[in-house]
C-alpha cells in the first residue's frame, strides 16, 4: 500500500512546487528596482531585458500557436515605437491616450496585413513578413521629415499619466513589467481558452482543422494581429521609455535576435521565450562589453540548442526536471 | 438521397480521373466505393469534400448544392470525413481532441471565456463519444501516444463530435492488423446503427467491405461499372473482369 503511493506521481505537489516557484521568480523580478538604487545602469539594463520579454512573448503567440515563423516580427515593435514617438511630440504626451491609440491603429493595420499574410503557407509566409519588415524599414527613410531619417525619432516628450510626469526609473521599471505579468497572465489564459486550442489544433494539423469546421484563415489572423498588437505596445513603452526611437528597431536584424530569443527560450512554451528574451538581453550586455565576438559565440550556442534540444532551453529544464522526479520516485520505489 | 452527385468530373491533363460519376447515398446506409488502383475513389472523395473542384456536374448534400465548398463549410452543415492516413491533434490530448471538434460545431471555437458549466458539458459529451469508440480512460493521454488502432478510432471519434449526418471514411482499414480491422468495423457498423449517421467507405479490403456494406459503387478508369447490394456485385459479370488481374477475393 505504502509502496503504491511512493511510485504515484504526485501533480498536486508538483503543481504546487510549480507554482511556488513561479511566485518566487515574478517577486524576484519585482523586486529589481529595491537593490539597483545605486547601480542605475542595471536597472535600465533590466528594463530593457523586460521590453524584449514581452517582445519576445508576442512573437511565441504567433509562432508557438498557430506555427506561422515570422522574420519580421521587429516592424511591428517599430512599427509601435514610432506610431507612440511620433503621436507623443505631435497630439499628447498622455500614456492612457497614446499606448490605446497605437494599439487600435495596430490592430486595424495588422489586420490588413495579416488578411493577405495568413493565406500564405510556410516559407511564403516567413519570405513576406521578413519583406513587409523591410518595407517599413525603408519607409523610416522615405518619411524622413516626420521620423528622422537615419538619426532616428528624437526628443519624445516626457509621458506622462493622470497628470504625472514618468521620470523615475524605479516606476517606469514597475510599469513595463507589470505589462508584463498581465501579458504573460493574459496568454496562458487564452492558451487554456477555446481560441488558444484551436490555434495549436492548426499548428498540429491544419487539415484536419479545416475539416472540423475550423476557420483557418480567421483564426490565422486573430493570432497575427494579438501577436503583432503586444509587439507594438512594447515597441510603444520602449519609445517613451526611451525618448527616442531608431531605424534599427524595424530591422531584420533585431527580428532575427528576436526570433532567436523564442527558439532559444522554447517555441509554444510561452514562459521560455520571455526567459529567454531577458536572460540573452543581460548576457549580451555584459559579454560583448569583454570581447566584440559576441555574436560568435551567441550564434554557436544557438547552434548547439537547435540541435541538441529542439524544444529550447525551457523544454531542456523540464525534461530534465521530469527524468530527475521519474528517477526519485523510481528510487523511493 | 443524403448524398448525390450528378455527372461529377474531373480530369488530370489526359487522364479522366473521374468521369460522368452519379452517385446515389440513402440515408442511414453504409455505402462503400471499391475498385482497383487508379480507379478514382479518392479523387471521387476529394471532389465532394471540397479539396479540388469539379471540370463538371455537382454535389448535392442534404437537399443543398455544395458543390465546391470548403472543409470548414462541409463540416457546419454535418458532413465530416476521415483520413486515409489517420489525421488526429497528436500533441493533445485524446479529450481535448473531442473537445475541439464539440466547440468548432457549437460555434464556439474563437471564445476566450467559457462558463465551468459549458466545459464540464463539453467534456461530458467528449467522454460519452469516446466510451462509444472504447476509448474510454484513454482521456489524459497525448494522441500521439495512442496505438496505431486507437488512433484510427480517435479519428472516427473527431467526425463523430461533429454530430455528422454523414461520414466519408477514406481507407478507414488501411495498414491495419487483423484484430484491428475487426474493431473497426464493428465500430463503424454499431455507428449507423445506434446513431443513424451515414457511412460513405472507400476501402481496399473487399471481402471486409462485402460483409459491412448495405449498398456497393464499383468503380474502374473514373468511370462507376456497377452500383447494386453486395450479393449482385458478387455476380457481376463486369466486376469480375475489373478485378481480373487484381486481388478480389470473394
Amino acid at each position: 500500500m505504502s509502496d503504491e503511493i511512493a511510485t504515484m506521481p504526485m501533480p498536486g505537489t508538483d503543481r504546487r512546487f510549480t507554482g511556488l516557484a513561479l511566485l518566487a521568480a515574478a517577486a524576484l523580478g519585482a523586486s529589481v528596482p529595491l537593490w539597483t538604487e545605486n547601480m542605475p545602469f542595471v536597472l535600465i539594463l533590466a528594463s530593457q531585458a523586460v521590453v524584449a520579454a514581452i517582445v519576445a512573448l508576442s512573437l511565441d503567440l504567433l509562432m508557438g500557436s498557430t506555427g506561422l515563423l515570422s522574420f519580421g516580427h521587429a516592424a511591428w515593435y517599430g512599427f509601435g515605437a514610432y506610431l507612440t514617438g511620433i503621436a507623443a511630440k505631435m497630439l499628447t504626451a498622455d500614456v492612457v491616450v497614446l499606448l490605446p491609440l497605437t494599439v487600435v491603429l495596430t490592430i486595424v493595420l495588422s489586420a490588413i496585413v495579416g488578411f493577405v499574410l495568413v493565406r500564405q503557407i510556410g516559407k511564403t509566409f516567413a519570405i513576406l513578413t521578413l519583406a513587409f519588415g523591410q518595407i517599413l524599414f525603408a519607409l523610416v527613410f522615405v518619411l524622413s521629415s516626420i521620423t528622422g531619417g537615419e538619426d532616428g525619432l528624437q526628443g519624445i516628450p516626457i509621458p506622462t499619466a493622470f497628470g504625472f510626469q514618468i521620470v523615475k526609473p524605479a516606476v517606469w521599471y514597475w510599469l513595463l513589467y507589470g505589462v508584463l505579468l498581465v501579458a504573460l497572465a493574459g496568454a496562458f489564459h487564452i492558451r487554456r481558452s477555446p481560441l488558444g486550442k484551436a490555434w495549436l489544433a492548426i499548428r498540429e494539423n491544419t487539415e484536419r482543422a479545416r475539416f472540423i469546421g475550423l476557420n483557418v484563415s480567421l483564426l490565422k489572423l486573430l493570432s497575427y494581429i494579438v501577436s503583432a498588437s503586444l509587439a507594438a505596445l512594447a515597441g510603444g513603452l520602449f519609445a517613451l521609455f526611451n525618448g527616442a526611437a531608431s531605424p534599427d528597431l524595424l530591422n531584420w536584424f533585431e527580428s532575427g535576435k528576436v526570433l532567436m530569443y523564442v527558439v532559444l527560450g522554447g517555441v509554444g512554451t510561452i514562459i521560455g521565450p520571455v526567459i529567454g528574451a531577458a536572460v540573452f538581453t543581460v548576457t549580451e550586455h555584459y559579454v560583448s562589453s569583454i570581447t566584440d565576438s559576441w555574436l560568435i559565440y551567441f550564434g554557436g550556442f544557438f547552434v548547439l540548442i537547435v540541435i541538441v534540444a529542439p524544444g529550447g532551453l525551457f523544454g531542456a529544464v523540464s525534461n530534465l526536471w521530469q527524468r530527475i522526479a521519474a528517477a526519485r520516485r523510481g528510487m523511493s520505489a | 438521397m443524403i448524398l448525390e452527385t450528378t455527372d461529377l468530373t474531373k480530369h488530370f491533363g489526359g487522364l479522366k480521373a473521374v468521369n460522368g460519376v452519379n452517385l446515389r447515398i440513402a440515408p442511414a446506409a453504409i455505402h462503400s466505393i471499391i475498385g482497383p488502383n487508379g480507379a478514382g475513389k479518392t479523387t471521387l472523395f476529394n471532389l465532394i469534400t471540397g479539396a479540388i473542384k469539379p471540370a463538371a456536374g455537382r454535389v448535392m448534400f442534404d437537399g443543398v448544392d455544395v458543390t465546391g465548398w470548403p472543409a470548414e463549410r462541409l463540416a457546419k452543415i454535418r458532413l465530416a470525413r476521415t483520413f486515409q492516413r489517420t489525421s488526429v491533434f497528436h500533441d493533445l490530448s485524446v479529450l481535448e481532441n473531442i473537445a475541439l471538434a464539440i466547440r468548432s460545431r457549437e460555434g464556439i471555437s474563437r471564445s476566450i471565456w467559457l462558463t465551468a458549466g459549458t466545459e464540464r458539458a463539453i467534456e461530458a459529451e467528449a467522454c460519452d463519444i469516446l466510451g462509444r469508440v472504447r476509448l474510454r480512460g484513454r482521456e489524459k493521454d497525448k494522441a500521439g501516444a495512442l496505438a496505431h488502432g486507437n488512433q484510427r478510432a480517435l479519428d472516427i471519434a473527431i467526425g463523430l463530435a461533429l454530430k455528422p449526418k454523414l461520414i466519408l471514411m477514406d481507407e478507414p482499414l488501411a495498414g491495419m492488423s487483423r484484430g484491428d480491422r475487426e474493431t473497426i468495423a464493428t465500430l463503424i457498423t454499431a455507428l449507423r446503427d445506434s446513431l443513424g449517421v451515414t457511412i460513405v467507405v472507400v476501402e481496399h479490403d473487399v471481402a471486409m467491405v462485402m460483409r459491412l456494406s448495405d449498398r456497393i459503387t464499383v468503380m474502374q478508369h473514373g468511370y462507376v461499372i456497377a452500383d447494386a447490394p453486395p450479393a449482385e456485385i458478387r455476380d457481376n459479370e463486369a466486376v469480375r473482369k475489373a478485378y481480373l488481374h487484381g486481388s478480389f477475393a470473394i
